[in-house]
């Protein structure tokens, strides 16, 4: 189990991380969500050891690894540009760590080869072993990466933005397998990334990362649908979030959430009587295949969407630059107090 | 860019440069084959072989002296030998050091390019004069490898900061994420991808050391290094052994060259089997 | 690192050392460690030397030795000498003559390298063609200037053949001339090179878009091409001063003995044991060295440039 309490990172001024708060449990996939610029690779670089925190605790299984060489500490990272090494084999960078590392390598060819195998086979580039790492495609060099890391049997795997630099096609059918692969070896996951689909996949439990702390961490459909801070919810990409002022005085100083398939639109005053409603303004609308946007401004200003689906269509024809009441049942609400 | 008459007229003035450059180099080549009883001028009274059988020694008794090359030769190639080594390794080390920020960096970083910046024949007094106060011998072993040293660590130094500015770190770490110590990293990942940079570094630092001679001039004790050689002929009569002994040279430098070239297509040839055959797979 | 100890949050975990200051600290002890032996060289081998030199300046020179009474004679000699102040004057005016054919012979040639050639393999081509000389030896490269220039040298046999003159020109070797046609050879390469290097960086669209507008080449010269060659003339402009400044063999080998540089001085002064007198000029030779570097860093960020 990997813990970091109270992991503070910051480089002259700029705070990147902010007193983190997190736990990876055993035989785990953990997604962790952030915008760029959020500082998730940070973290994953003070769990790695190639930074320190400024100050907080990283231990596992309650042994403390910060200050350690990042070569002591038995954990895998998994590079977003993979970070092969260029002058070697597809098996020679593979076989890398178990013949140089500093504990326990291994001298016998045999079974640096039987090993090398294994892992080839394991993320599926049986026969590769032999090619080079700039004559295989970027789906098969990230298999490399994650081959020459597992390989070494890891007590945690970090991978940072691992699908960011393969095409539509290869991300999806990678996630599938990054998660085959992971549940096989029952080691633990941290698979930091900016896209909320990746996370919401992959992960068995996802966190998000915003202004420098953990703001939740959860199974992925608690997060989706319960978000417990407007940060988690906004990460979501699917929640409006807003000043609760604007539905009513009942609500004020507070920030509020509608899922964008919760909320309905009505002539001004139609608004059903049990549901909360607020004015806002047609901006455009946007078709997406199965779905369609439509986007408001309400009158402080904030950007508000409805998505409709274009099977069961519940909106009526909207007219750019007018005003409608946007209204959603109070089931639908997320309250933050002291949010925001 | 269409410029009507500039661009041929520039490309005339650029070949009409080269001749500028290599016609010395093309006379003294051409006048090196001159006859045992002709001058270091036109006319070629016959063309021979004679001044390279006379710098090799081969030729019999002359009226011309042998230019003495040979032992100063083995002296010029064995300090330039050491130069290398020293100079690289500082080189390297120094570079490595600045993938650091630290304090202090700019006055660093000026103090050892000044050692390509400050004239040979100033610090080679300096260095005579200090080792005349302080009671040591001048050799070129000694007193004229340090200043060697002075002079192309610099070269090296810059080299391999260029090549570090536009080296992937992450390839570091992840070989530091495998459990492999930094010594290890350095030796089996840092150092194979630095080394078409190392060559170079090395191979300049040879031939300026090979070549220099102004900072030789005052510290190099009685036993003469190749350059001194040859300066102590300009004093005198010059004879077409000379212009032999330049060709000859010229060439040397050329076959380091190629032997260079050959180094680094061969480690190349070698690295783009494993990188940058995108379209091969 | 200040900005980090008044911050209140790192107030709070002052107790202990954060892990983070332990590595940033193990990190700079690491540069320093590696950095250490060449910075000892330097100074002991550079900057010791240079220290020696104007100390020794200050001694007392006898006929065949020096001692290390201090005293202003050595200088006050050099500095009424006719010959020594001379001899500042020529490396002064062999210096710039110098740098100024430089550039004016290199510039046309980084222009065609750097901007009309817009093909890789080319322009290496010439680059390299350019380089090559730069690998012979110097004391060679100087010497083929003999065979060339002499009054039955290539020159005065061309042009005699010619008809173009009927009598050998005698002002072409062992003159000034010789020496600087020499030095202009030997180091126009160092000022091509960064110009070239310079021109090569600029986007060739913005020289096309301005065409396209109607400047003249004049004017495209004059606005976009010269600003952004400046950096590399002043980084030509301080290898060729450093070099040229301390330059004495082809002075020694070319002008027959007909132009004395403060190099020259020095090796002259060396030779007949007056290393007091030798001293001076080399501190006076460091003086203007030191002038010149400064006022072309001041124009000029070496360290951005390379």
């Amino acid at each position: 189990m990997l813990t970091l309490s109270q992991i503070s990172r910051f480089y002259g001024d700029t705070v990147a991380l902010d007193g983190v708060d997190f736990v990876v449990p055993e035989d785990t996939y953990m997604s962790l969500l952030g915008a760029s610029g959020s500082g998730k690779t940070t973290l994953l670089r003070l769990i790695a050891g190639f930074e320190e925190p400024n100050h907080g605790e990283i231990s596992i299984n309650s042994k403390r690894i910060d200050g350690q060489a990042p070569h002591l500490r038995d954990i895998g990272f998994v590079f977003q540009n993979f970070a092969l090494f260029p002058h070697l084999s597809v098996a020679e960078n593979v076989a890398f760590g178990l013949r140089y590392r500093a504990e326990n390598p291994l001298s016998n060819n045999s079974e640096i080869l039987d090993r090398t195998q294994e892992a080839l086979k394991l993320v599926g580039l049986d026969g590769f072993g032999h090619r080079g790492v700039g004559a295989i495609s970027g789906g098969q060099r990230q298999r490399v990466a994650l081959a020459r890391t597992l390989v070494c049997e890891p007590r945690i795997v970090l991978l940072d933005e691992p699908l960011g630099a393969l095409d539509a096609n290869l991300r999806a059918r990678m996630c599938d397998e990054l998660r085959a692969i992971r549940e096989r070896l029952g080691v633990s996951f941290l698979h930091v990334t900016g896209s909320e689909t990746e996370a919401l996949t992959m992960g068995d439990e996802v966190a998000v990362l915003a202004n420098g702390r953990i703001t939740q961490s959860d199974a992925p459909d608690t997060l989706f649908s319960q978000p417990r801070t407007a940060e988690a919810a906004r990460h979501m990409n699917a929640w409006n979030t807003f000043d609760g002022g604007l539905c009513g005085d009942a609500l004020s100083n507070q920030e509020i959430a509608v899922r964008f398939d919760q909320m309905e639109v009505c002539a001004p005053g139609t608004a059903p009587q049990d549901h909360l409603s607020l004015k806002a303004q047609y901006l455009t609308g946007e078709f997406n295949g199965p779905t369609a946007l439509s986007f408001f401004r309400a009158s402080d200003g904030s950007l508000l969407q409805i998505i409709d689906h274009l099977s069961q269509p519940r909106l009526p024809d909207l007219i750019e630059g007018q005003d409608y009441d946007l209204h959603f049942s109070s089931n639908a609400l997320r309250q933050f107090h002291g949010a925001a | 860019m269409q410029s009507g008459i500039l661009r041929p007229a520039l490309a005339t003035y650029t070949a009409l440069f080269l001749l500028f450059l290599y016609g010395p180099m093309i006379v003294l080549a051409i006048l090196s084959f001159q006859s045992i009883d002709g001058g270091p001028q036109f006319p070629i009274r016959d063309w021979s072989t004679y001044w390279y059988q006379h710098l090799l020694g081969l030729a019999e008794s002359s009226r011309v002296s042998q230019l003495p090359v040979g032992e100063s030769l083995v002296r010029s190639i064995l300090l330039a030998f050491m130069t290398t080594v020293v100079s690289t390794i500082l080189g390297v080390m120094s570079a490595e050091a600045f993938r650091t920020k630290f304090k202090g960096s700019g006055p660093a970083f000026y103090l050892i390019i000044l050692g390509m910046m400050v004239p040979g024949v100033l610090v080679g007094l300096g260095m005579a004069l200090l080792s005349n106060t302080l009671g040591i011998g001048r050799a070129w072993w000694s007193t004229s490898f340090v200043l060697h040293v002075v002079y192309t660590y610099p070269f090296a130094f810059l080299i391999m900061l260029a090549i570090f500015n536009r080296f992937d770190r992450t390839v570091e770490e992840a070989s530091f994420s495998l459990g492999v110590p930094p010594a290890q990293t350095f030796r089996r990942v840092t150092f194979p991808i630095i080394f078409p940079g190392v060559l170079s570094a090395m191979l300049f630092s040879f031939t300026l050391s090979y070549d220099e001679f102004a900072r030789t001039l005052f510290t190099a004790g009685r036993d003469l290094t190749l350059p001194l050689s040859i300066y102590g002929t300009f004093s005198v009569e010059i004879y077409p052994n000379i212009f032999a002994f330049g060709v000859l040279t010229t060439l040397f430098s050329f076959t380091l060259l190629v032997i260079y070239g050959l180094l680094m297509k061969r480690f190349t040839a070698k690295a783009s089997r494993f990188s940058g055959q995108e379209d091969a797979a | 690192m200040s900005a980090i100890s008044t911050d209140p949050r790192a107030t709070s975990a002052q107790t202990a050392e954060s892990p983070a200051l332990i590595r940033e600290r193990k990190d700079r002890r690491r540069a320093l460690g590696l950095l250490t032996p060449g910075l000892i060289w330097m100074a002991l081998f550079m900057v010791l030397p240079m220290v020696m030199v104007i100390y020794v300046s200050f001694w007392t020179q006898t006929t065949f030795a020096v001692n290390s009474d201090l005293t202003t004679a050595s200088w006050e000699r050099f500095l009424s000498s006719s010959t020594y102040l001379t001899a500042i004057w020529t490396t002064l005016r062999i210096w710039l003559i110098v740098l100024v054919s430089t550039i004016v012979v290199g510039y046309p040639v980084a222009l065609f390298i750097g901007l009309f050639v817009r093909n890789k393999t080319l322009q290496t081509a010439l680059l390299v063609a350019c380089v090559i000389p730069f690998w012979t030896s110097f004391l060679i490269r100087v010497i083929a200037w003999r065979p060339m220039l002499g009054t039955e040298g290539a020159i005065n046999t061309i042009l005699l053949k010619l008809g173009v003159i009927s009598e050998p020109l005698t002002f072409l070797l062992f003159s000034e001339f010789s020496v600087l046609v020499g030095m202009t050879q030997i180091y126009c390469v160092f000022m091509v090179g960064p110009i070239t290097f310079m021109l090569g960086r600029i986007d060739i669209s913005v020289i096309e878009a301005a065409r396209d507008l109607g400047a003249s080449f004049g004017t495209v010269f004059r606005r976009i091409i010269l600003p952004l060659s400046l950096p590399g003339v002043m980084v030509g402009s301080i290898f060729v001063s450093v070099m040229v400044l301390g330059e004495f063999a082809t002075a020694a080998s070319l002008s027959g003995r007909k132009v004395n540089l403060l190099g020259n001085i020095i090796v002259s002064q060396v030779g007949s044991l007056k290393w007091a007198f030798a001293a001076v000029a080399g501190v006076v030779l460091t003086i203007i060295i030191t002038a010149v570097i400064a006022l072309a860093l001041r124009l000029v960020d070496l360290r951005k440039e390379m």
